[in-house]
């Protein structure tokens, strides 16, 4: 209960939180390492170096497994499991980088830029831009077909603003707002494409219950929540 | 020891520093929290937080009007007050001393 | 669509505003703030943050801010611009001679919360070591006062006795008087996230605040007292634990003084606390006292958290015993998961109190009257000091109505629009020759000045602030004083210019000299602060890098046992007539801080505008009442408009508002009542009577002392203030 709190460091994000207890001893892309038991293979991967590429997952919020960014091979299992939502056990060992990987996450990473104001890909700061650095993406191989890029941007709040155009529909700021302010002001309205956040009733965020902590600016990984005062001219879409 | 201050003038003489109104209020009121004590305990617990807490001039003021009459004061609240003539005043203390 | 800016330097520093102390990364581009982002390392907040902390900074800016001290020979003048030497001159002069012709303890000083642990310890060494006297106070006198007399006289130290995170191994969670939902947002978090988790909560509070209900969250026991009731329903808790022997006797004999823990429940197991008596006194169902009783001395780990709901009552100090008595008595001390933990409001409060900004103790609660701990900073200082008590800040006011008074040093504090009975202390305020404020903005309390020296904000200084949790924090420097110096170093130059020759490098090395001076503090530096991050208090040779949960082994007294205090139940003066049949209580909304000098200038106010008057159904219907009119609130004091809104969180008999904005003067309504040991003011009762002014629709008309503000002597007026209203 306390590690996930306080092992917590600006240093490093693991990807999920820190546990404590006995140790488990794995091996990631050949290197030992050893975890507390209940902590996520993307952890140790993370305490070993080898930092694998997310999205949805950061440590402060229990993992979710929606970006499928985190793939990882595992001895033994089948198939391509998330790191994040996936436990470390005695005696593993995990690859986090091949060729089949790359390729993987090259296509989840063009389909969200399929997405994505293409504007906006030079210069960006964002953990999205360095996921896309990470992994070597920086086009994709899409038409123009049917995407967000018209949504309306929610200015309701003095602070910060809501660009659905850059929402990737992690689920972090829904979480923060669960697990981390306890409000639970937001929510995934629809589904399939059609899935967006919405705060409230689908209501602007001012409207809303939410009391603007800031815990969803904080975690979210585009900017598509984002504070106005990093935009002194205002925020305009080209 | 550098003394930078000069003993003090002569203030308002018979004009207490604050209403006599409030200070006895105030002294009924922390005579109220010490009624359930033994006597003996309730006596130095008064007699302590007067010393503590009280301004010298709200003390004055208080023993002053005691002299007088000191109607409106509980009898526990006098006791208590007037023992804050005896001899060496006590170092301070936040409750009632120990038995 | 542009990117955002990047910010291309960031500090990390500590939150100008509530008692959580959350870290942020201050984050500037090309010079100016443009973001506050929660610091992951912070031990307080662990990444999280609330409104105020995170965006309400624009505060630091406003074109309100005074960047010129400014002086005046008496309130009904304009106010002239000066050099800062002509400011301390003048300053110097006029409490000179005041000392002069009415004697040395003629004047005094206040210190602020939201000024650093250096500040604080410099304004009370400024009383002592330079006035000469210990009419030195803070604002936790109208506060957590109580906490302070209460908390020592049971388990020895005013402080909490835990770490937040350690709200997380709580089996039972008892808040008593307190909204932390609102008040601490961060700590309040962290408290749905235990009871989501499978802990019990247990709220005392006349009000069905946030903390009681809330998504996923609501409490098992809810006791919506009246008003005035607090130590009655305590005292009735204890009554259970002691009659059904729920008491932990094993604790009691192995760490209390067992003789006084006899006296104790005797007086609170006798007949008149039963809960069927005191139930039906409080408005309360006994089997739910009952309840609560069980469900806290069950434990196994049961934690108290509580607020101004108990001290700012006429039994403050009693209402806080009675939390360490029950705690002590259940054996809830001295490990992970337990405690009693006063929820000190502002950033620095517990610093104020930790650092003898008091009339009767030096820094470490040290008395003045011992001898030796004066003789100790006698020899530090240099100067012979005062070895009697001082005037508390109310008492302060009362000596200036009698002629006593008459001088007042003021710092980051705004009495005027906090302090209770606002009539009498503007009375107060009037009758001083010279009083001095060191703020940001032209507040209330300014209008009753003659000198106004510019301060500084948390950005632009550097030093540390003692959050709740004893957590002793780094503030640091992210822009330029506004006005050329750090609050710090203007009270060096006032000192030096009443002959004191004050002399600081840097702020580093008044936490030196505090830590000479004060035993808890004994280890903190700034070093030790860059290199650890924080450090709870006591930090001393047994532990170098602070103390996370106090009384472990023994508790602070000198024998090392906890005891019991007798806590009678005596009612407050302040009762429910005829004329003013309800009881008002006040309280603090999440998005305003305290009187809102800060928030108030800030986007926060989109959120809450205005006060607005919490009144029940049924009592508005009685009286013709509808959603959003505009009421008088009376008392036998005072009145002032509101806006009323019908609201189920209270029950009929009680109303409720917040005190954020000027205009409202909820302080002309409320009571001259205080706790009896410490003159915390009774903000949390008062009898009053609602009626109706206009229905909604309606500008609010009148409200408060229209006085036009004159300006400033350059010609122009000063610019950006609000204008005075109609």
């Amino acid at each position: 209960m306390w590690s996930e709190l306080r092992d917590l460091t600006d240093a490093i994000d693991v990807g999920t939180p820190p546990r404590s207890g006995e140790m488990v001893s794995l091996t990631i892309d050949g290197q030992p390492v050893r975890v507390p038991r209940g902590s996520s293979v993307m952890l140790a991967a993370a305490k070993a170096g080898c930092g694998i590429p997310k999205l949805c997952a950061t440590d402060s919020l229990e993992p979710f497994g929606s970006c499928r960014l985190c793939l990882v091979e595992v001895e033994g299992m089948r198939g391509y499991p998330a790191s994040c939502t996936t436990l470390v056990a005695e005696g593993m060992t995990v690859r986090t980088e091949s060729e089949v990987l790359s390729r993987i996450r090259k296509g989840v990473l063009e389909l969200y830029l399929s997405d994505f104001p293409a504007g906006d890909i030079p210069d960006g700061w964002s953990e999205f831009h360095r996921a896309l650095e990470q992994c070597g993406v920086d086009t994709h191989p899409y038409g123009d077909g049917t995407d967000h890029q018209q949504a309306p941007v929610d200015e309701s709040n003095p602070y910060f603003l809501f660009d659905q155009a850059k929402c990737i529909v992690c689920n972090r700021c829904v979480r923060a707002c669960e697990e981390i302010q306890g409000t639970f002001a937001l929510t995934i309205s629809g589904r399939g494409f059609d899935s967006k956040i919405s705060a409230g009733q689908d209501q602007p965020f001012f409207e809303s219950d939410c009391v603007s902590c800031g815990a969803c600016v904080q975690t979210c990984p585009t900017q598509a929540l984002v504070e106005k005062s990093l935009f002194p001219e205002g925020y305009a879409r080209a | 020891m550098n003394a930078l201050h000069e003993p003090l003038p002569p203030g308002p003489v018979n004009d207490p520093v604050l209403s006599m109104e409030r200070l006895l209020g105030m002294a009924n009121q922390i005579g109220d929290f010490f009624a359930p004590y033994p006597p003996a305990r309730r006596a130095e617990g008064i007699r302590n937080h007067l010393r503590t807490y009280w301004d010298p001039r709200m003390r004055e003021a208080l023993l002053a009007y005691i002299d007088g009459g000191g109607s409106g004061l509980a009898e526990h609240v006098l006791q208590g007050a007037l023992l804050l003539r005896d001899s060496e005043p006590k170092k301070g203390y936040y409750g009632p001393p120990k038995a | 669509m542009p990117n955002p800016i990047k910010p291309d330097c960031s500090v990390v520093t500590t939150c100008a505003y509530c008692g959580v102390g959350c870290n942020f990364k201050a984050e500037t581009h090309e010079g100016r703030i443009v973001r506050m982002i929660p610091w992951k390392d912070g031990k307080a907040n662990h990444g999280h943050s609330c409104i105020k902390g995170r965006f309400a900074f624009d505060y630091y800016n406003h074109p309100d801010r005074i960047r010129k001290p400014m002086i005046r020979d008496s309130i009904d003048e304009v106010w002239h611009e000066v050099t800062w030497e002509q400011a301390f001159e003048f300053a110097a002069r006029r409490f000179r001679r005041i000392q002069t012709r009415y004697g040395r303890r003629a004047i005094g000083a206040v210190s602020s919360s939201r000024c650093t642990n250096e500040e604080i310890f410099l304004v009370q060494k400024l009383a002592r070591a330079v006035f000469g006297n210990n009419n030195i106070d803070n604002c936790a006198r109208i506060c957590h006062s109580p906490t302070q007399f209460g908390l020592s006289a049971t388990v020895g130290w005013g402080a909490a006795s835990q770490h937040f995170d350690s709200i997380l191994q709580a089996d039972v969670i008892m808040v008593v008087g307190a909204n932390p939902t609102e008040g601490h947002p961060v700590f309040g978090s962290l408290l749905k996230r235990r009871v989501r988790q499978g802990a019990r909560l247990i709220v005392i509070d006349p009000r069905q605040t946030e903390t009681v209900r809330s998504p996923h969250v609501a409490a098992d026991v809810h006791l919506a007292l009246r008003p005035g009731t607090n130590v009655a329903v305590l005292d009735s808790i204890a009554h259970v634990v002691v009659r059904e022997k729920l008491y932990n006797e094993e604790f009691v004999r192995a760490r209390c003084e067992w003789e006084e823990f006899e006296h104790w429940a005797e007086l609170v197991g006798s007949d008149r606390y039963a809960p069927e008596l005191i139930g039906p006194q409080a408005g309360l169902d006994p089997e739910d006292i009952r309840h609560a009783a069980r469900l806290y001395a069950s434990g196994p780990n049961s934690a108290i958290y509580y607020g101004l709901g108990v001290t700012e009552h006429s039994q403050g100090s009693t209402g806080v015993m009675c939390l360490g008595n029950l705690s002590l008595a259940c054996g809830m001390l001295g490990r992970e998961g337990v405690g009693v933990n006063p929820l000190r409001g502002q950033g620095n409060v517990q610093g104020g109190s930790c650092l003898g900004s008091w009339p009767h103790v030096f820094s470490g609660y040290r008395f003045v009257t011992d001898d030796e701990v004066r003789g100790s900073f006698e020899a530090e200082w240099g100067v012979t000091l005062d070895a009697e008590p001082g005037l508390r800040l109310p008492n302060m006011f009362d000596a200036a109505l009698t002629g006593h008074f008459r001088g007042m040093f003021i710092m980051g504090e705004d009495p005027v629009q906090s302090d209770p009975n606002q009539d009498h202390t503007i009375a107060a305020m009037r009758e001083m020759e010279c009083v001095v404020v060191q703020d940001l903005f032209l507040n209330e309390t300014a209008k009753y000045a003659h000198v106004f020296l510019p301060g500084s904000s948390s950005l632009e200084k550097d030093g540390t602030f003692t959050g709740a949790e004893r957590r002793v924090n780094r503030v640091r420097k992210v822009v330029e004083p506004l006005a050329g110096l750090q609050d710090w170093e203007i009270v060096v130059k006032l000192m030096n210019a009443m002959g004191y020759p004050a002399h600081y490098d840097h702020a580093g090395q008044i936490l030196d000299e505090i830590a000479r001076l004060s035993p808890a503090y004994k280890g903190l530096s700034f070093e030790l602060l860059d290199r650890v991050g924080s450090a709870q208090w006591p930090v001393d040779e047994n532990a170098p890098e602070g103390t996370e949960v106090l009384h472990r082994e023994r508790f602070p007294r000198a024998n090392g046992r906890g005891t019991f205090m007798l806590t009678e139940y005596v009612p407050t003066r302040e009762r429910a007539t005829d004329q003013h049949p309800l009881l008002l209580t006040t309280g603090r909304i999440l998005s305003q801080y305290n009187v809102g000098t800060q928030t108030r200038r800030t986007a926060n106010s989109r959120w809450h505008s205005e006060d607005v008057l919490e009144v029940s159904a049924e009592d508005a219907a009685a009286r013709g009442i509808k959603d959003g009119d505009v009421v008088w609130l009376s008392s036998r004091f005072g009145a002032t408009q509101l806006r009323a809104r019908l609201s189920r969180r209270v029950n009929p008999g009680t109303v409720y508002t917040t005190f954020h904005h000027a205009e409202t003067r909820v302080n002309v309504v409320t009571s001259d009542l205080s706790d009896w040991a410490t003159n915390c003011p009774e903000y949390k009762v008062t009898a009053v009577e609602v009626s109706l002014v206009k229905p909604a629709g309606v500008e609010a008309a009148g409200r408060g002392e229209a006085r036009h503000e004159p300006a400033v002597s350059t010609g122009e007026p000063v610019s950006g203030r609000e204008e005075a209203h109609a």
